[in-house]
């Protein structure tokens, strides 16, 4: 399995880059190409579609449990991880998340990586300065000298502990999800959401929508990869290539609508009446007990550790 | 703006949860009764949009690029209330598949960029500014760049205040943090710094220029929320009402016995003067220059000195009757001067007229 992987997406396309924000909205202001990173963050896309796609059908502990299951066990780790208040005990979840993935047989490296490469390493750069005393009383442990106007710094033991707390808490709560996203087939998620009481209006239209941003990401570089192979040199100005990027947002508003109109004329040719209906779902197997009551152990020992350890 | 998990409490998501529920409620029925059976695809294609938009990098003048939420966008183009489940819906595809925001803050994020970014771009700013806009104007586009502007700042403000509030109320027992460490006075700032330069700029920038193209070049889709707006402007007279114009003066005239509950006359300025001669004295400076002493009491044979009869009994009385005064003195040269000008506007006219035939 591990050795598949490359094939079906190649490094090239794998290649992500380390940004403050994973959503890009606050960091990620890399100097580059606007056209570029655009293709760039849909290739990032499509591969982790097709990683997850990929490792959801191998052979391992967690591919062959009910997704229903598994969305409800790993939300109530969720849970409990975020009531706990020592990193110690996150560690611990961590430990068994790995062992998981490993008993799952995702390539852990890769795992590991996608893991801590964008949301726990930002979050330890952005409470780095939360550590100081100046932002979180304490006692000083790591003393600093005094040159905030002529104020004493140092890092404090309260902010070690808040920020290892939340580190691990966010590595956790990503593992969980990561780990649910590469065991799990679409299909079946959304299946599963629908099993445990999300709306079936709301499914259907995950569903739809996710088929949509597939089509439509192939119509985005499309698009950028005539605008690259017509760009000869440089992008331009940048205000040129903002009204580049209205024109094509735009140009993609227009066909994505006429998409919706015509799916919608096929659904309503077909009998459709504005109810999601859907096929019979799986039954529950003994390794879904069996995997459901080990997590409903861990969830009861995650926090019984923590109470144990108290204040 | 997308907070992973760990950030907030589990009583903070619960709260974004329970927020967002009546709104969901609310937005599907909506939707479900303007556009009927059309709603899943509509829907669908809304979200996958919205999902597309956010990967779409608009170039920044600085050389850098960023990228936009699209909230306001979709709002202004499908209807705010398709908007709210479009951006719920791409924010849930991106938590579960892609690890991009909580899947357990996932109804704090909905609630920042699915119900308050489109509510506030779109009813506070988008809406009152187009009025009597036509489809085609330019203003219309400006507004909806204004909107998304407004939208998004609003939507890290709330972001700011709900990870400031963590340190607050959640704390070990030696007040050390448990979630976001940072409190309200460094997490507003911190988030209200970015997004009202960069990302309110290129949030601007996007949700014009695509309301300007579709005007140029997609009509079609732009009448799917505005049925019944004409192509082109109304033509009325350009210009504000002119009541428009006196209510805010009428407002602050109605105001100015605000100045009594100082007890101190006007909006305080006796106070000010006292105020200033005891700064003097505390920073042991008893020099007033010679000039202020000495033109200090220069105007005191004013009718209204102080704006009060010399030495009432009913200091508030006399404060009034000279306020009504004052005011129906200003307004009767303002009066005069506007009369005058009409005078000689008409007087420049008249030649032209007759020098036409």
């Amino acid at each position: 399995v591990t050795d598949a992987a490359p094939a079906l997406a190649p490094d090239w396309l794998r290649r992500g880059e380390v940004g403050l924000c994973p959503c890009g909205c606050v960091g990620r202001r890399r100097k580059g190409n606007f056209v570029d990173k655009t293709l760039a963050g849909a290739a990032r896309v499509m591969s982790d579609v097709m990683v997850g796609e990929h490792t959801a059908r191998g052979p391992g502990l967690l591919q062959r449990l009910d997704a229903r299951v598994k969305v409800l066990t790993f939300f109530g780790v969720l849970v409990a991880a975020s009531f706990v208040h020592h990193a110690t005990v996150l560690a611990g979840v961590y430990a068994l998340t790995l062992a998981a993935a490993a008993l799952s047989r995702l390539p852990l490296g890769r795992f590991v990586k996608r893991v801590w490469l964008f949301i726990p390493v930002f979050t330890g750069i952005v409470v780095l300065p939360a550590t100081f005393n100046i932002v979180t009383h304490g006692h000083v442990v790591v003393p600093l000298g005094h040159w905030w106007f002529g104020r004493r710094i140092g890092l404090t033991r309260e902010g070690l502990d808040a920020a290892a707390l939340i580190v691990t808490r966010v590595a956790v709560s990503a593992s969980i999800v990561v780990l649910l996203a590469l065991t799990t087939s679409w299909p079946r998620l959304l299946a599963a959401l629908r099993g445990v009481l999300v709306p079936r209006m709301f499914v259907q239209i995950i569903g739809m929508a996710y088929r949509y941003i597939l089509h439509l990401l192939t119509t985005i570089e499309d698009m950028y990869a005539a605008r690259k192979s017509r760009m000869a040199g440089g992008g331009g100005s940048a205000r040129a290539g903002q009204s580049v990027v209205a024109a094509s947002a735009g140009a993609l508003l227009g066909k994505a609508h006429a998409l919706s109109e015509e799916v919608h004329l096929a659904m309503v040719s077909r009998g459709d009446r504005g109810e999601a209906r859907t096929l019979a779902t799986v039954r529950a197997t003994k390794a879904d007990w069996l995997w459901a009551v080990g997590c409903a152990l861990t969830v009861a020992a995650t926090i019984g550790v923590d109470r144990v350890l108290g204040h | 703006l997308h907070i992973p998990d760990g950030y907030l409490s589990p009583e903070t998501c619960a709260a974004g949860v329970a927020a967002m529920v009546p709104a969901w409620a609310v937005a599907g029925r909506r939707v479900r009764r303007t556009v009927k059976t059309a709603s899943a695809p509509l829907l669908a294609i809304a979200a996958a949009y919205s999902f597309l938009v956010m990967l779409l990098n608009v170039p920044v003048p600085d050389g850098t690029t960023a990228h936009a939420v699209g909230a306001v966008l979709i709002a202004v183009v499908l209807g705010p209330w398709a908007a709210v489940i479009a951006v719920s819906t791409a924010l849930a595809i991106q938590a579960l598949l892609f690890g991009d925001g909580g899947v357990l803050a996932y109804g704090v994020n909905c609630f920042n960029m699915a119900l308050v970014m489109p509510a506030v771009g779109y009813f506070l700013v988008y809406k009152p500014l187009t009025r009597r806009v036509g489809l085609t104007s330019p203003k219309r586009a400006l507004a909806a760049g204004l909107g998304g502007y407004a939208g998004i700042s609003a939507a890290a403000l709330c972001c700011g205040l709900e990870l400031g509030l963590q340190p607050d109320l959640f704390h070990g027992a030696h007040g050390q943090p448990l979630y976001a460490p940072y409190h309200v006075s460094q997490a507003v700032p911190a988030m209200l710094l970015a997004h009202l330069t960069v990302a309110g700029a290129v949030e601007f920038a996007l949700t014009l220029g695509v309301i300007a193209y579709l005007q140029r070049a997609n009509l079609p889709v732009l009448r799917i929320n505005h049925a019944g707006v004409a192509t082109n402007d109304d033509r009325r007279p350009e210009g504000v009402p002119w009541r428009f114009a006196v209510a805010p003066i009428v407002l602050v005239a109605f105001a100015t016995p605000l100045g009594l509950v100082d007890n101190a006359g006007a909006f305080g300025e006796t106070n000010v003067r006292s105020g200033a001669v005891a700064f003097l004295r505390k920073n042991h400076l008893s020099a007033i220059p010679w000039g202020m002493n000495r033109y200090a009491g220069f105007w005191h044979h004013a009718l209204f000195n102080g704006y009060d009869f010399r030495h009432d009994a009913h200091p508030a009385v006399g404060y009034v009757i000279s306020a009504v005064v004052g005011a129906a003195a200003i307004s009767v040269a303002v009066l005069a001067v506007l009369a005058a000008a009409r005078v000689v506007q008409r007087r420049g006219r008249r030649p032209t007229v007759g020098a036409s035939p």
